[in-house]
């Protein structure tokens, strides 16, 4: 393995905007019981990296942007940790329906976003392909 | 937000990305022909497994201006482990039609990771 300093350096700035951004989500959005919070940047998360994914298989950029983005910005943006930690704390309170929904709503939500947010751009950059 | 608090989980948030970008490189070397994208899955179950057992020895007074919890909890962790990257590695395996392997990976990252960090909350205690 030879790690790409450049790459690394995207990673840790993206991470940086990334994890702020989780971090003010959590600031100023909702103060409530049920993580809203970690539901809503794991969701858009997902959904931007679907479509961050499909427009790089389109336009080839290189290694350092979409590590940076996908990798740093989406990946430190999203979270599996908290999801485990949220998740917990609604079981431990015995509060099993919330905890149902929390997952269903987490893993249907965010593979449904990506493919969605994939879909529809990786539809509309073969549009503009085959339009050239 | 305080400016330390903010400097302190964009820090932790930093090295989190970049430990999970070079583990997953590592873990790739060896299982890069799996069918099962096991470099994320393991990461994931990894971070969990680390968020308990640091809240198990270190349990904050008020979570959202605990400056240790704040970097390590939501910089470190929150960014060592991610969601995106699993909706993506989901939604493949659902195109290449490999449901095993969909419902193994989905199955075990989520089920797992919460498995792991309420064990290592209640046990190591």
């Amino acid at each position: 393995m030879k790690p790409n300093i450049n790459v690394i350096i995207s990673i840790a700035m993206g991470a940086v905007i990334g994890t702020l951004l989780r971090y003010s989500v959590d600031l100023s959005f909702f103060d409530i019981y049920f993580p809203v919070n970690t539901i809503l940047v794991n969701l858009i998360g997902s959904l931007v990296l679907g479509m961050i994914t499909a427009y790089f298989t389109f336009k080839k950029p290189s290694e350092w942007l979409t590590a940076g983005l996908g990798i740093g910005v989406c990946g430190g943006f999203t979270t599996m940790s908290t999801l485990a930690n949220d998740a917990t704390m609604l079981i431990m309170n015995e509060d099993y329906f919330l905890f149902l929904c929390y997952i269903l709503v987490s893993v249907i939500g965010g593979i449904g976003l990506t493919s969605l947010g994939y879909q529809r751009v990786w539809r509309w950059q073969s549009n503009q392909e085959r339009s050239e | 937000m305080s400016n330390m608090n903010t400097i302190l989980v964009a820090i932790g948030g930093a090295v989190g990305a970049v430990s999970r970008y070079l583990i997953g490189q590592l873990i790739m070397q060896f299982r890069s022909q799996h069918n099962l994208p096991i470099a994320m899955l393991v990461v994931n179950l990894l971070g969990a497994l680390g968020l308990g057992t640091f809240l198990s020895f270190y349990t904050p007074k008020e979570a959202i201006t605990d400056s240790l919890y704040l970097m390590v909890s939501l910089g470190f962790f929150g960014a060592f482990t991610t969601f995106s990257t699993f909706s993506i590695e989901a939604m493949e395996l659902m195109q290449k039609r490999q449901w095993k392997y969909f419902w193994t990976y989905v199955l075990v990252t989520v089920l797992g990771s919460i498995l792991l960090f309420s064990a290592s909350l209640i046990f190591i205690k």
